[in-house]
């Protein structure tokens, strides 16, 4: 099992859900749904190892994660939000690139072996195409797919991405989320998305994680999700 | 990559051409046979070269790794109040009569450098927030600046002209002798920020990205910052508050070298560092803080122009 936790809560200092207890394995899709300001984002960085839970125990690989070392743990875990802001210099490829530094030496070099994972993590994303510009100069479409790609370069087993689809138009939201289910499947990663589209999570995820009201973090299959009412908060 | 190689070779073959016409040319002519045996060339233009070589390194990488951790262009040596702190030691000792024993000016600025760098390093232990670091600084340097104000009214006009006299910056006070330590405080800087690069890379983009990359961000955070103030201490000490250079060289190797790669930046600022000192160092005539000044406001507006036109700022 890649992450467990046991009877977790998060937020800062009150709790924002009863106690967690959750098994997340490689090779999944979490989607996880509900409304603004619910801890979403909280969560996300509870899993990441940025927050430290208020109680309860997570276990990263069979080891508690707070065993783990920063570099360790950048090997294992990456967190991708989309609210950053790239400096006005910096290329799309020496951005993506940033995603082998837990791996770099004391100067932070490259090797070819880097370089060739970074072009394929270009290659994934789908931004080849346009490696050479400025981050700061593209669409936000564009800019959520080069940070995504950093992820990627990155080599994690467990992705996290608060709201990759914010920003998406219809058929390059289909195609992020076609894209995830593939890479869980074939990088042996599980990745865990937050996200206000409910019918994509249902329809490509593997399992839904819901707010359903306040306090109440519920998780199902998501074939089973709406029967269960993981989504009765957002009926029209 | 080209381009990269090209800057680099450019700027070299700049350095080796101003430093050349630094050491051979002056208001005494000789020929260059009787030159390299004459106390002239020893004495006063090897000191004057080496002063703007080190002084160009330092402040331009201490300009350019504060800059990048205040994530502010117009970060630089001057921000965080260490060159005001060299100059309220050195006006203690010049017009209030403390004595800093034997070396003087260079103890009294060293002593004032790394006082306010010891305050810095404690505010940024305590504090994660770099806008509340870089606030702190700039207060620290008004507060200091008013303090060496008193002094000044407060003195005779004899040891008044001689400190605004130091006040001016020159690369013509460092002694042959005074080259070794000069060049080992600025090792010393250097060493402490090259350690940092991966820290810098990551650092433009917030503190918690970089953590995100595995980086010990309040460990590397201070390293920078007292490798940062250790060179800016020893420009001040040897040359003078010069520190402006620092916030103008770093726009300019961006726009040289067009690149976000601080293995790459930091050589690069380094060496646009030397050119500029060297070009400003072709008339000791004239005040250095002056010279620098003229070169650098226009550097710095024309980066402010053009990022506001494309809608950066």
């Amino acid at each position: 099992m890649l992450l467990k936790l046991r009877q977790v809560t998060f937020g800062y200092g009150a709790p924002l859900a009863k106690p967690l207890d959750m098994e997340i394995p490689v090779g999944q899709v979490f989607a996880l749904v509900g409304e603004n300001g619910c801890g979403k984002s909280t969560l996300l960085k509870t899993l990441a190892g940025m927050i430290v839970p208020l109680s309860g125990i997570q276990e990263l690989d069979g080891r508690p994660l707070a065993e783990y070392s920063l570099r360790e743990l950048s090997k294992k875990v990456a967190l991708v939000r989309m609210g950053l802001v790239a400096p006005t210099e910096m290329t799309v490829r020496e951005f993506v690139s940033l995603g082998r530094s837990p791996y770099a030496g004391f100067l932070d070099g490259r090797s070819a072996e880097d370089e060739q994972i970074i072009d394929q993590a270009l290659t994934e994303m789908d931004v080849k195409a346009f490696a050479e510009r400025k981050v700061a100069e593209l669409s936000d479409g564009e800019r959520s797919r080069v940070y995504l790609a950093r992820a990627l370069s990155q080599q994690v087993k467990l992705l996290l991405l608060d709201e990759p689809d914010a920003f998406m138009d219809i058929p390059r939201r289909k195609n992020l989320f076609v894209t995830l289910q593939r890479l869980s499947r074939e990088k042996d990663m599980a990745v865990v998305l937050s996200t206000h589209w409910i019918d994509y999570g249902e329809k490509y995820a593997d399992t839904i994680l819901a707010f359903t009201s306040q306090g109440n973090l519920e998780f199902a299959p998501a074939v089973r999700a709406r029967e269960l009412g993981l989504f009765s908060w957002a009926e029209v | 990559m080209k381009r990269i190689v090209f800057c680099f070779v450019a700027l070299f073959l700049c350095i080796v051409a101003l430093s050349f016409i630094t050491l051979v040319s002056g208001p005494v002519d000789v020929s260059i046979g009787e030159l390299l045996d004459s106390r002239i060339f020893w004495d006063l233009r090897v000191p004057r070269v080496a002063a703007a070589l080190l002084a160009g390194i330092a402040l331009s990488v201490s300009g350019l790794s504060l800059q990048t951790v205040f994530q502010n262009p117009l970060a630089g040596p001057f921000v965080l109040g260490i060159s005001s702190g060299a100059s309220f030691a050195v006006a203690l000792s010049m017009l209030a009569g403390f004595s800093f024993g034997r070396f003087g000016t260079l103890t009294a600025a060293s002593v004032g450098a790394f006082g306010v760098t010891l305050l810095i390093l404690a505010i940024a232990s305590r504090f994660r927030n770099n806008t509340v670091l870089l606030v702190a600084g700039l207060l620290i340097g008004y507060f200091i600046d008013a303090c060496i104000n008193l002094l000044i009214t407060m003195s005779d006009g004899e040891s008044l002209k001689v400190y605004v006299s130091w006040g001016m910056g020159s690369f013509g006070r460092l002694t042959l002798g005074g080259i070794w330590i000069f060049a080992s405080a600025v090792l010393v800087g250097l060493a402490l920020i090259s350690a940092s690069v991966r820290y810098l890379n990551g650092a433009r983009l917030g503190d918690d990205f970089a953590r995100g990359l595995g980086i010990r961000v309040s460990l590397y955070k201070k390293l920078v910052l007292l490798g940062a103030s250790i060179l800016a201490a020893a420009v001040t000490a040897f040359c003078g508050p010069v520190a402006f250079l620092g916030i103008a060289v770093p726009h300019l190797a961006y726009l040289l070298f067009k690149t976000s790669n601080h293995r790459i930046l930091l050589p690069g600022s380094a060496l646009c560092g030397v050119c500029l000192a060297l070009l400003a160092g072709l008339f000791p005539e004239y005040p250095l803080n002056a010279i620098l000044s003229l070169v650098g406001v226009p550097v710095i507006l024309w980066v402010l122009v053009r990022s506001a036109k494309r809608g950066g700022l």
